[in-house]
């Protein structure tokens, strides 16, 4: 199978040299192959983020050698190889919620026909196709977020990349948007880097679970989860908790679990 | 009720509340008809001089709008090209907030002298720059405060200068724009009046007010200050219907 994401060696120092200089992330060797589901899981400051914009080529990387979809990530973002998600829904507050999921396809120069057909199927794929026409701020959070990932699958890119997407819903809707999202994920057979905080969420989602420590960030530990079809009871089955305690422990190993003396948000 | 019908009777009924307050005051005191005309006297005075003061209305009415059409088009242009260069930013922006200050009297007579009292010019020209100032200063703020999410996401498409400033830039600027349009709408029909009362043509409301007070005819005078509450509450009126218009996501759920 072909590596849609494949760095090693990879370190981001902010601000060498200087006193605020932050060693984000040391000697990462991370691989995810075409159409695998990682999670980053570690506590906060780890480099989750700065890993995920380094992939996305949003912030170069200080040292190793990194490659996304085959080519340069510089390359990779040129050619809207990859959706990305944020925390926030980032949705244009002035757009309607088809015009923001034609953003993508507007800036690839898609005929204004051909994309909004396929916005209205993306609004279909994360069942929204009632509120096409409405503003973002009709929207619930859970119902923008949506918005956005539908956003984030418009232009059909092969790697998804996602930031705590689901960081800000209630328990309920986070596991639905869970659900929704593992079925979008199938259907379309993506690659996807997802970052969360959450153990249970990362454990639901993802092929492999990926622990990270921080200062300097760096790889702990990679929980393979082989537990075929996700379904809702998955989340009460034995081998579910297991897989759980894997990755908690994993956290637990590099501190992670008690209270630390000093955090950066 | 419709909300609209609501929005105009609040502002009406204190508006003829002030108008019984001031007409009763000024019976009871039994205040001197040139130091403060009572409303009644004023209505009177606008009836019987009607065309007259329709007349210098228009005259002052269409200066201010020259001016502001024009001071508006020069601070979104000038606002574009200083969001573009960073350097002439940084140095112009600092500058109008001090321009901004800059007062009519101080102006009035420079245009006088540059283009002769006998030309529409000057009077348009200060209300030009006067109303310059809040558009360039809101419309630079709108168009670099942009959420950085945002930034991130255009970036994350590869988006060029011209689509970010497009879709992204101009866009999150509008309501900016129509925050610097409501304050220069105000100060260009203040500025046009003011600007009169440092000479050019003597047909304008500022002159007619300035004469006729000078001439004691009070009720006169105020009866041309009421001709620039209408301009001032027309001007504002039109702004706040752009703004609807311009900013449909603006409106909110009709409960
Ligand atoms: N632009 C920046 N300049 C300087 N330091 C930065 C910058 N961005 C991140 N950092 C630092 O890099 C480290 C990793 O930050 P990052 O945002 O990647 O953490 P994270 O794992 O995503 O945390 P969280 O779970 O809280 O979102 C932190 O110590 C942070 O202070
Ligand atoms: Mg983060």
């Amino acid at each position: 199978m072909t590596d849609v994401v494949a760095m090693s060696g990879l370190s981001k120092v902010f601000n060498p040299g200087r006193a605020n200089q932050v060693d984000a992330l040391l000697e990462i060797d991370l691989k995810v192959s075409a159409g695998t589901f990682v999670s980053l899981i570690g506590p906060s400051g780890c480099g989750k983020s700065t890993l995920l914009r380094v992939i996305a080529d949003l912030t170069p990387p200080t040292g190793g050698t990194l490659s996304v979809n085959g080519k340069p990530a510089a390359q990779a973002r040129a050619d809207q190889d990859y959706g990305m998600a944020f925390q926030a829904a980032g949705l244009f507050d002035w757009r309607k919620v088809v015009r923001n999921v034609e953003l993508p396809l507007e800036l690839r120069r898609m005929g204004k026909a051909e994309r909004r057909t396929r916005a209205l199927a993306m609004l279909e794929l994360v069942k929204l196709p009632d509120f096409a026409e409405h503003y973002p701020w009709e929207l619930s959070g859970g119902m923008q977020q949506r918005v956005a990932i539908a956003r984030a699958l418009a232009a059909d890119p092969p790697l998804l990349l996602m930031d705590e997407p689901f960081g800000a819903l209630d328990e309920m809707t986070r596991e639905h948007m869970q659900a929704e999202l593992t079925r979008i994920c199938a259907a379309t057979q993506k690659t996807v880097v997802f970052v969360t905080h959450s153990i249970p969420e990362a454990v639901y989602l993802s092929d492999r679970v990926v622990v990270m420590s921080p200062r300097p960030g760096r790889i702990v530990k990679v929980v393979d989860v082989d537990l075929g079809a996700r379904t809702d009871d998955m989340r009460e089955q034995p081998q579910f908790f297991k897989k759980v305690t894997e990755v908690r422990e994993a956290l637990r190993g590099i501190g992670a679990g008690a209270p630390r003396g000093v955090d950066d948000r | 009720m419709s909300r609209r019908l609501r929005q105009l009777i609040a502002p009406g009924a204190w508006g003829v509340l002030v108008l019984l307050t001031w007409e009763g005051f000024v019976r009871w005191r039994k205040i001197k008809l040139f130091l403060l005309p009572p409303p009644s006297r004023i209505w009177r005075e606008l009836r019987e001089n009607r065309s007259g003061i329709l007349h210098v209305t228009s005259n002052t009415g269409t200066n201010a709008l020259i001016g502001l059409v024009l001071g508006v088009i020069a601070g979104v242009v000038m606002a574009l090209v200083a969001q573009r260069f960073v350097a002439l930013r940084d140095a112009i922006t600092p500058l109008s907030a001090a321009l901004n200050t800059m007062p009519i009297v101080a102006i009035g007579p420079i245009f006088y002298n540059l283009f002769g009292t006998t030309s529409a010019i000057p009077r348009r020209a200060v209300v030009a720059i006067v109303v310059f100032f809040p558009i360039f200063l809101n419309v630079v703020n709108g168009l670099t405060q942009t959420e950085a999410t945002h930034e991130e996401l255009l970036r994350s498409y590869a988006a060029s200068d011209a689509s970010v400033l497009w879709k992204l830039r101009m866009p999150n600027a509008l309501p900016f724009l129509m925050t610097g349009l409501k304050l220069a709408a105000s100060l260009a029909v203040i500025a046009a009046i003011v600007v009169e009362y440092f000479g050019g043509l003597q047909n304008g409301l500022g002159s007619r007010v300035t004469s006729a007070m000078k001439s004691s005819a009070t009720a006169r005078g105020w009866a041309y200050i009421a001709g620039a509450c209408a301009l001032g509450i027309g001007f504002y009126s039109v702004v706040t219907a752009v703004e609807r218009v311009a900013m449909p996501w603006r409106r909110r759920r009709s409960d």
